[in-house]
């Protein structure tokens, strides 16, 4: 019985393979991250193709958004926080984009497969290390395991380790807890019910992308300042 | 047998919700006498509120998470 009600609320989140190319198997999550990217790039192009000196319309809402990524890594890192604008801007677009995907009717958003937070999150971590390496130097990059005392370096190695799973596992289950929850929801009474459950997922996606960006902001700038 | 396994599952969610919700209150009346007493820096304060809030709230779901894995193992 339990089982048959998990399996059933499950098929709402699970991601299902759609067609083969070749012997590669293409899941929902694939497809649905492909048509968010022709969604989102091109948007992108479009805005940033005339731009302004006044700004009209969407070219407000970027330049709203680049102030505000500006203005926290200038916090964090000083004035050479500017060039990581691109790469947290995009990872902050991207995972809105695919969390609020949610909304296109019938579309399993692609992160509520863990396959895609762990590839997110694989992509950070390795990029913030190879800042440190080139910060740092390969010396001061291993130094700064046994920084305080040498004592402490199975909890800094574990530190790093822990910091991609923890990224990965937090958005995935987020975004898979709401899933989940409304899909439960709608399986007890399906009018107006889960409705409120999905104005707050909504806010959560926004949250979570966000999350995601500043997480990174604070990794990256732990190898550019002391720690 | 299975229903102290379900009993479980319900104990993993409801005792980390409960543990991460009051840590989520205290960080979050924190802030807000901070921003009460120095509006200026309520821009710092909120980003490092919402960071101190994703940190909390993702002990909730790693707990959820072993309670699903928990349920399909039932």
């Amino acid at each position: 019985m339990g089982l048959e009600n998990l399996q059933h609320l499950l098929e709402h989140v699970r991601p299902t393979v759609l067609f083969h190319i070749g012997e590669i198997p293409i899941t929902t999550t694939v497809f649905n991250t492909w048509i968010v990217m022709l969604i989102l790039f091109p948007t992108a192009y479009l805005v940033s193709r005339r731009l302004q000196a006044r700004p009209r319309g969407m070219q407000n809402l970027l330049e709203l958004l680049a102030d505000f990524f500006n203005g926290l890594l200038e916090d964090n890192m000083g004035k050479e926080g500017r060039k990581f604008l691109p790469l947290v801007g995009t990872l902050f677009l991207f995972i809105l984009f695919l969390n609020l995907s949610w909304f296109i009717p019938d579309m399993k958003p692609p992160t509520t497969d863990l396959s895609t937070t762990a590839a997110f999150a694989v992509v950070t971590i390795v990029l913030v290390q190879l800042i440190g390496i080139k910060k740092r130097g390969l010396k001061g990059y291993i130094k700064h395991f046994f920084q305080p005392s040498p004592f402490l370096f199975p909890l800094n190695l574990i530190e790093e380790l822990v910091k991609p799973v923890s990224l990965a596992l937090r958005l995935f289950a987020n975004m898979f807890g709401e899933k989940t929850v409304v899909a439960a929801l709608f399986l007890l009474f399906p009018l107006l019910l889960p409705l409120p459950v999905m104005i707050l997922g909504v806010i959560m996606g926004l949250i979570q992308a966000l999350v995601f960006s500043l997480l990174t902001v604070v990794y990256i700038s732990t190898f550019i300042q002391g720690h | 047998m299975n229903g102290l396994a379900y009993l479980g599952v319900a104990l993993a969610v409801c005792l980390a919700a409960f543990g991460s919700a009051i840590g989520q209150g205290i960080a979050t009346r924190g802030a807000m006498d901070g921003i009460a007493r120095q509006p200026e820096a309520s821009g710092d304060i909120r980003t490092t509120l919402i960071l101190a809030l994703a940190f909390m709230e993702a002990l909730t779901l790693f707990s959820f998470v072993i309670a699903i894995l928990l349920w399909t193992k039932i």
